[in-house]
């Protein structure tokens, strides 16, 4: 069994379109110690099934009208708020797009990795300050007893992200939900945040579900992908079925549109913007973009099936595409 | 043909004082920069956060102030210019930002945005304008009827299309592109660049094209410079500086940029992290920039800067390849 | 997207303004008091100083007087009616110069910063450290106490507060990238400053404006209060200041013109809340 299995899970938002559907039957599934990348342009829903797996999605607007999310079974979208609480952290931890905007700016960061330390753990302040300058250190601050006393706007962007890093593993928690991490930094910045995650994934055994928009950042970190779109997960598999081999044309367009650094000329294009969730019909939601489309595929939505690679895709799934 | 011709351009910034009545420190944004555009051709200026190339080409194009320096275009140095001559000269030279959100008057037509240049230049009259209008709409791929909305109704792939509309309305020779798809979702940003290429065939546009993405450049531009704390420090054509960078530091960045040959399945162990941040620009060290942080880094390194050297593949470098 | 179809700017301001029922009510109740203030002035020809009646005749009793007389026995009607267009005025007199002299001085030193900025914030900060009032009051005093002189008193000690507001609001719009796309597209100065700046600053200088106009009411209603205002001008400042010592024997000299100043003030700021929301293209498609 999975460590965390996201199970049909539906969100609804209150707007001023009315109620709209955000997450349509979500279904994914994290097993110990792996990586799942959740990939996905921006409104496609990754940020907002990894705010469920918290507990976070505020209410209202937000709702979850159905499915389950199950943490080593427990079905968390049914705890109360004090076991969501003592969930946060101590088993599923998160690090954010914007470090400098999820640290509290007139705090220390020691004391901060202190305070999330004895949020969940028994010892005494003096304790918890050595484990956090330690805890610093391990994530790769140079000396690191003396930037503990720094607050979050004395250190630079990549550095912030590690001490969220920090926080996020000082509780050793089994689940590292990892919000596009990497946005707001320089690319070799980056590249350091990406072998310290998999650094902390060695050394605690953490799963991590990372959420990304950068099939290379999907390509150089995830052993499974799924791929997300208009609140649905379209295709799911092994990282290199998935690059090698995809099934549903929106997930070859991404691969296709990304300007690399190993080879130049023109980029594959998808056409036409993700629609707006209030404005989704009955049929497949990529039915308007993609170059493959039939009668059938406007009337009814295809359903995500197929195993280990799976896709929702009637063309994929009948060999037309 | 040159189009312009950038001669060891200075960009200083004033520092407040630390204490009453002390020197007033400088931050050294931009240190000695010179590089050439030619007629139709696309210069590529790559860095990271803090290394100066917006600045610079802010500085070239005289929206910002420049220190010292020479920005020869068709033969006329800008800098020398009054106000009056200047603005003469901006519809030869335009820009298009980062972010399609604050770069859009968000109380004007969109029509009425793109119009503007052609206004304030009296270009033709009003009907001759008007049809300009269309005619530029049409050509970046939107609809005439949209020319009556705000741009709040458009997503953030119209807004950079309008964005580029405008700045094509002078029919400039020079398009100075600030992060043009750094703010889009990966899907609309090949829309965008496979626009701006097509648009450079189509006009003999040339453009200064800054991006932190080596990936984007790779796809747009003949030619890279490389910046570094407010420095080129490597030049080339576009294939061959990903075919053979030279310096440490472009080694790094093309190390560090995600790809998708890369994989976590395949055991991919990225072969050189940078480790640290960059120098501070208001205390940029007397050797080379990059020493503190280069891995062949050498006593020479730490204490004489290298020059740009070379023909065709310049780097700045005492230990290149 | 919602398709609309080309419509003046003005036109399609006052569909929203109509859709806006607050506004809507404000715009009513502003327009009957300048219409009756406009009807008594070619109407109401009496002097609204002249005695007419015994003392404090409560409203409702004599048909003639129906909100009543005052101390001396001067219709209150009369009073409202003559006294409402100076009040008006000096409302929107001082609210005018308020907003000239702080929208202008603002608006070059947030858009100029540097020397200009110091210079004129030092200006603006001797203004805001004189007690307004007293300023006032001396001004007032200094020259004859003209609805001209309190309006323009007025205005001089209440620009800073736009000022301010303006400066602030450039500083933080000239950052923006469409202010640095005008500059590429060659614009001047001038043309950044009040068609691209300002028109983006104005929601809060139109709220501003509005609530200087009540605030100048209130003002000129205080000066006249403390016996400052211009004798020989009616306006419901000078009712209440002239009646405030008799409030516990009648309280329908004072209550009649503040209610009238409140529901000037009530109406001036929702109008203004209104026009800020119909010239704001953000609320428009919804």
């Amino acid at each position: 069994m999975s460590l965390l299995q996201i199970d049909q899970l539906r969100v609804t938002f209150q707007t001023r379109h009315g109620a709209v559907t955000a997450l349509d039957g979500v279904s994914l599934s994290l097993n110990a110690g792996e990586t799942l990348a959740v990939v996905g342009e921006s409104g496609c829903g990754k940020s907002i099934t990894a705010l469920s797996v918290m507990g976070l999605i505020s209410s209202p607007p937000g709702r979850i009208a159905g499915g389950a999310v199950r943490l080593a079974g427990e079905d968390l979208t049914h705890a109360s708020e004090a076991r969501l609480r003592a969930v946060r952290g101590a088993e599923v931890a998160m690090i954010f797009q914007e470090p400098m905007t999820s640290l509290n700016p007139v705090l220390t960061v020691g004391d901060q990795i202190a305070e999330a330390i004895l949020l969940h753990q028994d010892m005494t302040r003096s304790e918890a300050w050595t484990q956090a300058v330690a805890l610093l250190d391990r994530v790769g601050i140079p000396s690191a007893a003396a930037r503990a006393k720094d607050y979050p706007h004395q250190l630079s962007g990549g550095m912030r992200q590690r001490v969220m890093i920090a926080m996020a593993v000082s509780c050793r928690p089994k689940v590292l939900i990892a919000d596009e991490p990497t946005t707001a930094l320089d690319v070799t910045v980056q590249a350091q945040i990406f072998d310290l995650l998999n650094e902390m994934q060695r050394d605690f055994g953490v799963a991590i579900m990372l959420i990304t928009h950068d099939m290379g950042a999907v390509s150089e970190m995830a052993d499974r992908v799924a791929v997300m779109y208009a609140g649905r997960v379209i295709e799911s598999g092994a990282a290199d079925d998935v690059l090698d081999a995809a099934r549903h044309p929106y997930t070859r367009g991404l691969i296709g549109c990304i300007p690399s650094v190993d080879h130049g000329g023109a980029l594959a294009e998808i056409p036409g913007v993700v629609p707006p969730l209030h404005l989704l019909g009955a049929g497949c939601a990529f039915a308007e973009r993609c170059a493959h489309v039939r009668e059938g595929c406007r009337l009814a939505r295809p359903e995500l099936q197929g195993g280990a690679h799976s896709v929702a895709c009637f063309g994929a799934q009948e060999g037309w595409v | 043909m040159s189009l312009m011709q950038v001669r060891d351009l200075r960009v200083e910034f004033p520092l407040p004082r630390p204490r009453p009545f002390a020197p007033r420190p400088v931050l050294q944004a931009v240190r000695g920069v010179s590089f050439d555009v030619a007629e139709g051709r696309a210069l590529g200026i790559v860095g990271e956060s803090g290394s100066g190339k917006t600045t610079t080409a802010m500085a070239a194009i005289r929206l910002q102030e420049a220190a010292s320096g020479q920005v020869l275009f068709e033969g006329t140095d800008l800098l020398g210019l009054d106000a009056a001559q200047m603005r003469a000269r901006r519809r030869d030279i335009q820009l298009i930002f980062q972010d399609p959100y604050s770069s859009l008057n968000p109380r004007a037509r969109v029509g009425d945005i793109v119009r503007e240049p052609l206004d304030l230049l009296g270009v033709g009259s009003v009907s001759e304008r008007g049809a300009r209008v269309r005619d530029l709409f049409a050509k970046v791929g939107l609809r005439e009827d949209q020319m009556a909305l705000f741009p709040h109704q458009f997503s953030g792939g119209q807004r950079q299309r309008i964005s580029i509309a405008r700045a094509l309305a002078p029919g400039p020779k020079l398009l100075v592109c600030d992060e043009p798809v750094s703010a889009l979702d990966v899907a609309i940003q090949a829309q965008i660049l496979n626009l701006l290429a097509r648009l450079k065939a189509e006009l003999g546009l040339a453009y200064l094209f800054i991006s932190h993405d080596l990936g984007v450049v790779r796809h747009v531009c003949d030619e890279v410079a490389v910046m570094y704390l407010g420095q080129i420090v490597e030049r080339a054509p576009v294939g061959d500086l990903f075919a053979r960078a030279q310096h440490p530091y472009t080694q790094a960045l093309l190390a560090a940029a995600p790809s998708l040959g890369r994989r976590r399945s395949r055991g991919f162990k990225r072969p050189l992290s940078l480790r640290g941040d960059p120098a501070s620009p208001s205390a940029p060290p007397p050797g080379c920039a990059f020493a503190a942080r280069c891995p062949k880094a050498a006593a020479v390194c730490r204490d004489v800067p290298p020059a740009l050297d070379g023909a065709g593949h310049q780097v700045a470098c005492h230990f290149p390849g | 997207m919602t398709q609309a179809a080309p419509e003046t700017p003005t036109r399609e301001a006052w569909r929203m303004f109509r859709r806006n029922i607050p506004a809507l009510m404000g715009l009513v109740i502003l327009t009957g008091i300048v219409a009756a203030v406009l009807w008594g002035a070619l109407v109401y020809q009496g002097d609204p100083f002249e005695i007419v009646w015994a003392p404090h005749e409560p409203p409702g009793v004599t048909p003639e007087f129906p909100l009543g007389t005052d101390y001396l026995g001067r219709n209150i009607v009369a009073g409202l009616l003559a006294g409402g267009g100076p009040t008006l005025a000096v409302g929107a007199v001082a609210a005018l110069i308020t907003m000239g002299i702080g929208i202008a001085l603002g608006a070059l030193a947030g858009y100029f910063g540097g020397w200009v900025d110091t210079l004129l914030m030092r200006v603006t900060e001797f203004f805001q450290v004189l007690p307004a009032l007293l300023f006032a009051m001396v001004l007032v005093t200094l020259f004859s106490p003209s609805l001209w002189t309190i309006a323009l008193a007025i205005g001089v000690v209440s620009w800073p507060q736009t000022a301010r507001l303006t400066r602030a609001e450039f500083l933080r719009i000239k950052e923006l990238e469409y202010v640095t796309a005008a500059r590429a597209i060659g614009a001047q100065d001038g043309r950044i400053m009040w068609r691209v700046i300002l028109p983006n600053a104005a929601p809060p200088l139109i709220v501003s404006a509005t609530l200087t106009v009540g605030v100048a009411i209130l003002f000129e209603a205080g000066l006249s209060f403390l016996g400052l205002g211009d004798p020989n001008v009616m306006s419901w400042g000078l009712m209440i200041g002239a009646n405030r010592e008799y409030i516990l024997d009648a309280w329908w000299p004072v209550t009649f013109p503040g209610l009238a100043i409140f529901l000037t003030v009530l109406s001036v700021s929702l109008v203004g809340d209104g026009l800020n929301d119909a010239f704001n293209p953000k609320l428009r498609s919804r």
